[in-house]
């Protein structure tokens, strides 16, 4: 119940420590006064110089050629673990849980990348689109990033039809951040449906996203909004989903964590189920 | 909870030092010319508690120049230099000591080691801060310059350019300021060195990183970041002392210069440096939430993750305080998305708080009641500041009462909160005696209350409009009986803090005897005696686990048969 401490004194064993020393305070004063000196005067700089310059040579000595230690005599002790509760609560892990989730299901980065490959097949509808209407590949390009353009107010179509750099680039990072995310998504996601990964991605999320954007384009980027292709959008959304599904159909699928009671998958350590692992003494 | 119990005392007295006593002037000379980390981690921690009180005594002045329209209880020029000092002291003489008073005194014991890497750069590096803060105070007497005017700093604890000028800031104030941080700033370096060398090669036996306390992990981390934050705050102040004397013009605007570049610096240094506040805290609360709740800490690889990851994602931030001056549109939406995922790791870990006390048998001592408040206020303070990082909303608020109200929510309620958790439950540690847990429960409490009515209600202030550093306002904005509801909060918490620094000196003499081990708590530190002997450990330890004593408390059922 309570910790007792053997106290002997150790048969003249010494422990080696560091010197105490003065000197490292005795810099740090020196130093802080050259410091004060630029708003004192001349004469706390010349004190803090010398006391610089002695704290230098005073530590240099203490280590040098001979690092100066104290020796503590030891006194022997012994540490008595003791808890105030002895026995260990482990949680009880029923056998009887719900299951609904799927025991198998894709991995998570199936989804992502899915994502990927999706974002990348999803370049061409849009580049396609933005030369046939406006004969220029940048169209699509500028609208997506029109935001990193600076100091652009009511631009022209010409000048979205025309090449920016920082309009690529803003472009790039935000497609890139965009489908990788929803890659992500939808791999979160994919347990819940992981029948049909092509009708997911495919068909379901592309309606339910380019839904969504309608219904909010309109505050979040309203030049964008205004110019914006819907049946051109909705078509790269569903190639990209198809892709992305495909993608995901492709990799095998994994055993997911619910076989396993609730508090296990809760990440709960519960000694029925984990087989002793790491190093033993 | 129903089996809520203190802590067991133990039956030995010996533990309190029984060496005979030196006179008064060769325990002084003693702690002047220590070495040992223990000492040095505790004068950290006096000097730090010192300027709290000095601190918080400023911002009760300021509070009390507020409560009323129109008082006149400070004059405009006092009223800045107060809430200048007090910012400037808060940040670097309270919230940087404490928490590296902390890592000093905890780091070493908690990984088997004898001391730190540089026992002597150690000693430096305490003095250097120390003598910085001197620095800073001593303006108050030598900062009057040209004219009489101004003595103390009176720039804000920003001091943004062009006010620092030479020809807006005569005087000496704003060098003590500038001077005052780049000697306690290296202070400030040499003990991150000193960190980070001790973390990655003074750890005993069987220690590998990931069997790390995280309280050792989260100081490591602080230590890398604050290597990265301190060099440009150190180098814009060269270059502001450099304007104001040499000739230079790097915050000159009109002489081509230009005042935005010190808020980049200021900045690049800020954010960062709030996190180096911050993470610390965590630190604490991974410590204590686990040993109060009686099991171990959930996530604890994820824990290790997301700490890592803040530290990346907290230097890409900074601009967030930026919003205001008129950056372009890529880089307000680059400062918004960047801020927000600041949150990711932020959520994951509160998340593995809540799991760590799902099902745990709760023992709500001081300790964890002030981390429990933490966790708390730690949440609301995340949710103000991704309001204010959607730019557009940051431009309403920016400046404003709203702002001082995020940021104290997480300066004092989290990490003061978890600077007072850690005080209590490495009191005991320390000194061989326990705080006194009614006047612990006390202070709890009404700092709790008192925290509440004054930041709950600011931010309010600050919706309705009320800008930052004004000294006084007219009676007629609707103002007034909510600034009268904040000081009140202040003096609640003043009083709490005064039971707090009772309570701090007289356990000293009528605490209850510790023991080696008061909380039943699993790493190394508690398995040296209480104090711990200048050599720490007689033999080097050797863990298997990440909690070493409960590996040695339950035999048969030891932790290192369910880590990875
Ligand atoms: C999820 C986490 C956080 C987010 C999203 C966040 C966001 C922000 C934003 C956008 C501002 C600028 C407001 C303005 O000046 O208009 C701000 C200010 C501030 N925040 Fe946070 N913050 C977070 C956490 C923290 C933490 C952990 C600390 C400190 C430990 C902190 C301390 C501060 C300080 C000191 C300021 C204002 C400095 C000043 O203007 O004097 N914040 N925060
Ligand atoms: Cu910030």
């Amino acid at each position: 119940m309570v910790n007792e401490q053997n106290l002997e004194q150790g048969n003249g064993e010494l422990i080696e420590i560091p010197a105490g020393t003065a000197w490292p305070i005795i810099l740090a004063f020196g130093a802080m006064l050259c410091f004060a000196s630029l708003v004192t005067s001349i004469g706390v700089g010349l004190v803090g110089a010398l006391l610089t310059g002695c704290g230098i040579v005073g530590w240099f000595k203490q280590v040098f050629p001979h690092e100066h230690h104290a020796f503590v005599p030891v006194v022997r002790r012994r540490f008595v673990p003791a808890s105030s509760r002895r026995t260990v609560a482990h949680i009880q892990v029923s056998e009887v849980h719900r299951a609904y989730l799927p025991v198998e299901s894709y991995p998570m980065v199936a989804g992502l990348r899915g994502g990927i490959a999706g974002g990348i097949v999803m370049i061409f509808p849009a580049l396609l689109y933005g030369y046939l209407t406006q004969h220029s590949i940048w169209y699509a390009v500028n609208l997506l990033g029109g935001a990193g353009v600076a100091h652009w107010t009511n631009p022209s179509t010409a000048d979205i039809a025309a090449f920016h750099w920082n309009g690529l680039i803003v472009a790039t990072v935000i497609h890139a951040a965009v489908c990788s995310l929803i890659g992500l998504l939808y791999g979160a996601m994919l347990p819940m449906w992981p029948k049909r990964p092509i009708l997911l991605g495919g068909l379901i999320a592309p309606l339910l996203w380019t839904g969504l954007l309608h219904s909010i384009l309109g505050f979040v980027n309203p030049a964008f909004n205004a110019r914006i292709a819907w049946g051109w959008f909705a078509l790269s959304e569903i190639l990209f989903g198809i892709v992305a599904g495909i993608v995901v159909t492709r990799t095998g699928k994994i055993r997911t964590h619910q076989a396993l009671p609730f508090v296990l998958r809760m990440g709960i350590e519960a000694k029925e189920f984990n087989p002793p692992k790491g190093n033993q003494p | 909870m129903s089996d809520y119990s203190l802590p067991n005392p133990g039956t030995i007295e010996a533990v309190v030092s029984d060496e005979p006593r030196g006179t008064l002037l060769e325990t002084l000379h003693e702690w002047v010319i220590t070495v040992d980390h223990k000492r040095l981690g505790i004068l950290y921690i006096l000097y730090s508690t010192f300027f709290l009180l000095v601190a918080g005594a400023e911002a009760l002045f300021i509070r009390i120049q507020l409560a009323f329209p129109h008082n006149h209880f400070l004059s405009a020029q006092v009223y800045n230099r107060f809430f200048t000092m007090h910012g400037t002291t808060m940040v670097f003489l309270v919230g940087m000591p404490f928490l590296f008073g902390f890592g000093n005194y905890v780091v070493p014991l908690q990984i088997g080691a004898r001391d730190m890497a540089f026992p002597r750069l150690n000693a430096f590096s305490f003095w250097l801060t120390a003598f910085g803060g001197l620095l800073l105070y001593y303006s108050f007497l030598g900062g009057g310059g040209l004219y009489g005017v101004g003595n103390a700093p009176d720039v804000g604890w920003f001091a943004y350019a062009p006010l620092t000028a030479r020809s807006f800031s005569p005087g000496h104030a704003t060098d003590y300021w500038a001077l005052a941080l780049i000697v306690s700033g290296f202070g400030t370096f040499g003990t991150a060195i000193n960190i980070i060398a001790t973390v990655v090669s003074m750890r005993c036996k069987g220690m590998t990183l990931m069997r790390m306390p995280l309280f050792t992990w989260l100081m490591l981390v602080v230590s890398m970041l604050t290597l990265v934050t301190i060099t440009p705050l150190t180098a814009a102040q060269f270059m502001l002392l450099i304007d104001r004397y040499l000739g230079g013009h790097f915050f000159d605007t009109q002489a081509g210069g230009s005042s935005l570049i010190w808020i980049h610096f200021f900045w690049i240094f800020g954010h960062p440096e709030v996190y180096v506040l911050v993470l610390p805290a965590f630190a604490i609360a991974n410590e204590i939430i686990p040993v109060f709740s009686r099991k171990a800490i959930f996530g604890y690889p994820a824990m290790v993750a997301a700490s890592v990851g803040i530290m990346f994602v907290s230097l890409s931030v900074w601009a967030h305080h930026m919003f205001t001056v008129g950056m372009t549109s890529t880089s307000n939406a680059f400062f918004t998305l960047s801020t927000m995922l600041v949150g990711v790791p932020t959520g994951i870990k509160i998340f593995n708080w809540i799991a760590t006390l799902w099902g745990g048998r709760i023992r709500f001592t001081t300790p964890m009641l002030f981390c429990i408040g933490f966790l708390f206020q730690f949440l609301i303070a995340g949710l103000t500041g991704i309001m204010l990082s959607v730019s557009p909303w940051d431009w309403q608020l920016h400046n404003s009462y709203f702002v001082i109200a995020h940021f104290h929510y997480v300066l004092v309620g989290a990490v003061v909160f978890c600077i007072f958790a850690a005080l209590y439950f490495w009191y005991p540690k320390a000194t061989g005696r326990l705080m006194n847990e009614t006047l612990g429960k006390w202070h709890f409490w009404l700092f709790l209350i008192g925290f509440h009515i004054t930041f709950d209600t600011m931010h309010f202030l600050g919706l309705l409009g009320m800008p930052r550093s004004i000294y006084t306002y007219q009676p007629d904005r609707g103002w007034n009986f909510l600034n009268l509801v904040v000081s009140l909060g202040g003096m609640v918490q003043g009083v709490a803090v005064l039971i707090f620094a009772y309570n701090f000196i007289a356990s000293l003499f009528q605490g209850e005897i510790a023991g080696d081990d008061p909380w039943d708590a699993w790493t190394l530190e508690w398995t040296t005696s209480s104090p711990p002997p200048v050599y720490n450990f007689e033999e080097p330890p050797e863990v298997h686990s990440r909690r070493p004593l409960w590996d040695l408390k339950h035999p048969d059922d030891p932790d290192w048969e369910y880590e990875a």
